[in-house]
């Protein structure tokens, strides 16, 4: 075993005699991939920039964080590994990969360096850029990670001034923040835009002794908080939502055990989609989800239909 | 003139042998290799020099950041609107960071399929996947510090897988999170991390890595073993 140690020594001097000088001709080639790389760099960062989403908004469950593009094969590993396993996939396996790797040089000690020559570890290590290869596809492609959820700028600069003005000191939305006021959620649904402009101006000239104090805040800032607000509120459905879900939907999906089993369960959907997702789906799923088994409902439902079925599916599970 | 340069160049290499580390590190010889395997040679070099420019741009980010829940967000946007060139600087740092990922794992996939973790040079491998861990860790550090939704939500994955893993998990995410929930003690912690402790590890094992390189000469491109020297018994 450790006799062709000594051979090699021997025959690296030799190849090492023979060779070129690091410089210039290594370093020559390792200045010109420099120098093409920071140009590519440098035309991505000019033209493309790194854009910025809308601020972290700790409450909003709904959205569907997307990793780093490197870490996306990773993801979409972990949905084949449902409940329980999803340790095992997400840290015992890149725990044992990790390992693997880093004790390599001690399993693997022969002489031979070709690939060819090494048929195992050369097809583990194409299959291993296939299969990674493969899964980041797929996870880039699967439109259920990340539905692109488009936010009207008011709605963001809003979400900003309710952390910004501390609101959460005395309301709750979605379960989070403080007693004093209503949890606004619950309640905003059931009030116009004006009157919540009204009520922002002076919220005592509108519910008198209220205890919420007034603000003073700016028209644009008004503006921006009841858009806010409108947009995590749960709107009113009617009656009529139940029935057209019982009548269109229930055959394949389920609410509270009632309903078929091809499609998924949606008795909590509001908690992981919210309501302009939900339209988008319903008019046409394979818009969102090109590989959808799901028909398109516009044209055989009314748009009022299609909203009061999103808003009651938005309210589940919240 | 010339005789002055000339006496200034031997002061220097009398007090820092500048001449001989000129030998070992660039004169030296290396194995001839051919055609474009000589290209795959220069991965290595290459993910240094995003390094560096990583490195840079860093430092140039961290002059206007503020890694605090109220300012994070705001000071990147003002990184990007009001900062001299600060747009480009922040581009150059976001791409950058894809592009060390990528270039390590291709130089690792080089080294890896041409053998050349095989003696004497298991000591550089090893160094090597530490490396890659903690250019891994950069980058799951790094994608907090926008504090934006994708931000926020990815790293809160993040950390809750770490949290699974089997009896350390949930400590393991309180140290990261720096409590039990997402907040001011999370960004702090992964500025720290990400500009001051990962710089300082990466910078160590990147010196040991190349001293390594160095000091056992770059692998000679691998040769079918058929071929390799005949009446060799082995080969
Ligand atoms: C000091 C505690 C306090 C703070 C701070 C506070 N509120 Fe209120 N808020 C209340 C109370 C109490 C009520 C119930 C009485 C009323 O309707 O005025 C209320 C009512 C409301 C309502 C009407 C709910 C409804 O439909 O009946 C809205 C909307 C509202 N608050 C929004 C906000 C926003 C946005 C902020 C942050 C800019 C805020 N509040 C800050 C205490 C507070
Ligand atoms: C023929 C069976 C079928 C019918 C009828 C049907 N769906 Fe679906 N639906 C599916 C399937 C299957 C999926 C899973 C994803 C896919 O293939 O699109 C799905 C997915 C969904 C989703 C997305 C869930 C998610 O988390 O991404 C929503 C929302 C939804 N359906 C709502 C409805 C509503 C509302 C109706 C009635 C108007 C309806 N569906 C009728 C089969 C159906
Ligand atoms: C920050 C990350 C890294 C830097 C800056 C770096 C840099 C370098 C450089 C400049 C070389 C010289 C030869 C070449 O360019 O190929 C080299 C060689 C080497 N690297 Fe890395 N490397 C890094 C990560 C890694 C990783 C992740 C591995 C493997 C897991 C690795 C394993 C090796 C080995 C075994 C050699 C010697 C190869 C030979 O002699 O042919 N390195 N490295
Ligand atoms: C291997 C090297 C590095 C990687 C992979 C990396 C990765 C990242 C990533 C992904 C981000 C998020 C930026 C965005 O997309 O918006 C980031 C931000 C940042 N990084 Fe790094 N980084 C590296 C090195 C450094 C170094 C050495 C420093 C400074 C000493 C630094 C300082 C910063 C700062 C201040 C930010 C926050 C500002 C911003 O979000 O743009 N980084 N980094």
């Amino acid at each position: 075993m450790a006799d062709w140690h000594q051979d090699y020594e021997r025959r690296y001097k030799e190849l090492k005699q023979k060779g070129k000088s690091f410089f210039p001709y290594a370093v020559f080639k390792d200045c010109l991939v420099a120098f093409l790389l920071f140009g590519l760099l440098a035309f991505l960062a000019w033209k493309l920039g790194a854009h910025l989403e809308s601020l972290a908004d700790p409450t909003d469950t709904s959205y569907n964080p997307r990793p780093e593009w490197y870490f996306l094969f990773l993801f979409q590993a972990l949905k084949a590994f449902p409940g329980s396993l999803e340790s095992v996939a997400a840290v015992v396996l890149p725990g044992a990969v990790f390992a693997a790797l880093f004790f390599l040089p001690l399993f693997d000690r022969g002489h031979k360096r070709h690939p060819l020559d090494r048929p195992f570890l050369t097809g583990l290590g194409v299959l291993a850029i296939a299969g990674v290869t493969a899964l980041t596809v797929e996870g880039y492609r699967s439109p259920l990670v990340n539905p692109v959820v488009e936010k009207n700028p008011e709605v963001v600069e809003g979400a900003r001034l309710y952390r910004q003005l501390n609101c959460a000191y005395c309301h709750k939305i979605r379960g989070k923040g403080g007693v004093v006021g209503p949890q606004l959620d619950r309640v905003v649904g059931a009030e116009s835009p004006e009157w919540l402009e009204r009520h922002f101006r002076d919220p005592s000239a509108v519910t008198p002794h209220s205890a919420m104090p007034r603000l003073g805040l700016l028209d644009d800032e008004i503006k921006a908080l009841t858009a806010y607000l409108k947009s995590i509120a749960n709107e009113p459905f009617t009656q009529e939502a139940p029935k057209l879900f019982a009548e269109n939907c229930a055959v394949c999906h389920k609410i509270r055990g009632q309903g078929g089993e091809v499609g998924p369960d949606l008795s909590t959907i509001g908690s992981a989609r919210d309501k302009s997702f939900i339209v988008r789906y319903i008019e046409d799923p394979a818009k969102t989800n090109p590989k959808s088994g799901m028909p398109a409902f516009r044209g055989q439902l009314t748009d009022l239909q299609i909203e009061d079925l999103a808003r009651y599916l938005s309210s589940l599970g919240r | 003139m010339k005789r002055r340069c000339r006496a200034v160049g031997e002061w220097l290499r009398r007090r820092t042998g500048c001449d001989r580390v000129w030998e070992t590190l660039f004169a030296r010889h290396i194995p001839e290799a051919e055609g474009p395997t000589a290209w795959l040679y220069t991965l290595g070099s290459a993910t240094l020099f995003i390094f560096v420019v990583q490195a840079v741009t860093g430092a140039l980010l961290a002059m206007n950041y503020v890694p605090s829940p109220d300012h994070a967000y705001d000071s990147v946007r003002f990184i990007n609107e009001k900062v001299l060139c600060g747009s480009f600087i922040h581009g150059l740092h976001h791409f950058g960071a894809s592009f060390m990922v990528v270039l390590v794992v291709l130089h690792m996939l080089r080294v890896y399929f041409m053998g050349a973790y095989k003696y004497p040079r298991e000591g550089t491998w090893m160094v090597g996947v530490v490396l890659l861990l903690v250019v891994i860790g950069f980058g799951f550090t790094g994608y907090l510090l926008p504090w934006d939704q994708k931000a926020y939500w990815a790293t809160m994955v993040g950390t809750n897988i770490a949290g699974q893993t089997p009896f350390v998990g949930p400590l393991v995410s309180k140290i990261l999170k720096g409590g039990g929930e997402m907040g001011a003690s999370t960004l702090t912690r992964f500025y720290a991390l990400h500009v001051l402790v990962l710089p300082a590890v990466v910078l160590l094992l990147i010196g040991i890595h190349l001293f390594l390189v160095v000091w056992h000469g770059i692998s000679e491109p691998p040769e079918r073993a058929r071929r390799r020297g005949e009446g060799n018994p082995l080969g």
